[in-house]
């Protein structure tokens, strides 16, 4: 389960989940690697409008996929 | 195929090699085949502490190292590196997965003439002297800031940390520096170079994660200035921990560079100079040019040949010598590449050429792109104003001076960008008015040292490449000399 706190780069050690944050314009991962703090503060930066909103829809990916 | 790669590194700590504190270690891969390459140490926070106390020490004698013996240093780096370009530049390709006529013709040789630049600058650095007035004067010195904390991106490994560690030793700085956990081995080879060179501690080097080492360097209150090149994202951070401790940052982040043709652009130069900049790295370059503005009058010849050359590029190993573009950095690049390639399709851009994965010919275990070229972009489109980083091109088609120079400004971003015309008026209209720190005319791409470079707006903070990025590394003292013995009277 993915929170706020999770951070980006194990998020994307564990899952295979970069289409759906593309998708929904927010990028984990560049030129300096995966985005080396949390998954609430990439979105605090991206100025994800409802951050909670972006994560449940995460996790019901992932969900999805297995 | 000689592999020049240790099967395991150790951090570089005060002139010794030195295994991590926790024993913590991470893999670096061949991204062209999935192979291991070797094993490096993720470094904690006590290895960081250890780094920037060693370079404290240090600096008390490196500081007074005076520019000729500076110099001198800078030039042995330098020959060192052309000593052992086959080396570096295989390393390199092994570990980032660009191609060997890359590594080898440009990585290596611009980073060692970055060491020569720099040694070059820094005995010409002069201070001043002026007469306030008949009874005072005032001398203004440069001095270099301490030690400084440099984090460097994957794309260019090698290069970035010549663009790094020469400006900051000329200056007089010790470093702490960070290269990416993907791409640590260059770093690792070039600091066995260094180690030949400069006395202990003044360059240390911590191999990690960011979300490990990467951030106890940016929480550790012994840095005088922070260096990053990497994205906007993550340039906000580091902008914020260097805010947090009131100490200077400078920052090379992410970019949507505007590469312009007009109808006199000189031709073949120009098709070239396309590829130059979306296909040169794979496309994984800050400035690379992504969106591609073509005049209406030349649009589909423009069209026809470019779609024609990205078909003949040769996309395969990237350590054989006739392979024109090598591998993605890593599955997960990839796999953002191709996520923007089918937004582009869902905003309604359509794939001229390319838009998938290589997996023939020997390419199965890599990360290996198609050239793309996506048409039907409006500027609008998210394919057309975020950062993709690969070699995935927008065209977009203009009309007249106006139109593009609103359509290239309607970006966060301004890092590079280019203008193709024999019109040398057009070419100096359009440069100056594009919101960007780096205009190329007539040519994409080419970094050397000795032209600065930087980004406005999104694109951060700060020049490189140039003796100007000496000012980010010194302080300037001012000694304001009273050369009369009388009383000013107020007392």
């Amino acid at each position: 389960m993915i929170t706020k706190d999770t951070l980006v780069e194990d998020i994307l050690r564990q899952y295979d989940v970069m289409a759906y944050f593309i998708k929904n314009g927010v990028s984990p991962f560049s030129c300096a690697g995966a985005y080396p703090e949390s998954l609430g503060r990439l979105l605090e930066i991206k100025k994800v409008k409802d951050a909670d909103a972006f994560i449940q829809g995460l996790n019901k990916y992932i969900v999805g996929q297995h | 195929m000689e592999k020049y790669i240790d099967s395991s590194y150790q951090l570089f700590i005060d002139g010794k090699w030195v295994n991590g504190k926790e024993g913590k270690t991470f893999n670096s891969y061949n991204p062209a085949n999935g192979e291991l390459l070797a094993t490096c140490v993720d470094a904690g926070k006590e290895d960081v502490d250890l780094a920037v106390k060693a370079a404290w020490k240090a600096f008390d004698s490196w500081k007074n190292v005076s520019p000729q013996e500076r110099a001198r240093m800078l030039l042995k780096i330098a020959d060192l590196i052309d000593e052992n370009t086959e080396k570096l530049a295989m390393v390199e390709t092994l570990d980032n997965g660009k191609p060997i006529r890359e590594t080898r013709n440009i990585d290596v040789p611009l980073s060692a003439d970055h060491f020569r630049y720099f040694a070059s600058a820094i005995r010409t650095e002069e201070g001043h002297a002026t007469m306030i007035d008949k009874d005072t004067l005032s001398i203004i010195l440069r001095e270099p800031i301490g030690v400084v904390g440099q984090i460097i991106p994957w794309n260019f490994p090698l290069l970035m940390a010549a663009w790094k560690l020469a400006p900051a030793l000329a200056a007089g700085c010790c470093v702490v520096l960070k290269p990416s956990s993907e791409t640590s081995l260059s770093a690792l080879e070039l600091f066995k170079l260094l180690s030949e060179v400069l006395p202990p501690g003044v360059v240390n080097l911590i191999t990690g994660k960011g979300s490990g080492a990467g951030n106890y360097m940016l929480e550790h209150e012994g840095f005088r200035k922070l260096a990053f090149t990497g994205s906007t994202e993550v340039g906000y951070t580091i902008a914020d921990a260097a805010a947090k401790k009131l100490i200077p940052a400078t920052l090379e982040l992410g970019g949507k560079s505007a590469n312009i043709y007009f109808p006199d652009a000189p031709w073949d130069k120009a098709i070239e100079g396309l590829q130059m900049g979306i296909l040169f790295n794979q496309g994984q370059v800050c400035c690379a040019g992504s969106r591609v503005f073509i005049h209406e009058d030349i649009y589909d010849r423009f069209l026809e040949e470019a779609v024609k050359a990205f078909e003949n590029i040769k996309v395969g190993l990237p350590w054989e010598e006739d392979t024109i573009m090598g591998s993605q950095i890593n599955n997960t690049q990839l796999k953002k590449i191709l996520s923007y390639v089918e937004v582009g399709k869902e905003e309604g851009a359509r794939v001229a050429t390319g838009g998938y994965q290589i997996k023939d010919n020997g390419l199965e275990k890599g990360n290996f792109m198609k050239p793309t070229i996506l048409v039907d972009v409006k500027n609008s489109m998210r394919v057309a104003q975020e950062e993709i980083f690969g070699p995935v091109v927008c065209f977009i088609k203009f009309r007249d001076e106006e139109e593009v120079i609103k359509m290239a400004n309607d970006s966060e971003y301004g890092l590079g960008g280019a203008v193709w015309t024999k019109d040398i008026n057009r070419a100096f209209r359009v440069a100056r008015a594009i919101e960007t720190g780096r205009m190329w005319v007539n040519n994409y791409n080419n970094l050397p040292a000795h032209a600065p470079f930087g980004g406005y707006k999104k694109s951060g903070i700060g020049r490189e490449t140039h003796k100007v990025i000496l000012e980010h590394y010194t302080q300037m003292k001012n000694i304001y000399i009273s050369l009369t013995e009388e009383k000013f009277g107020l007392y």
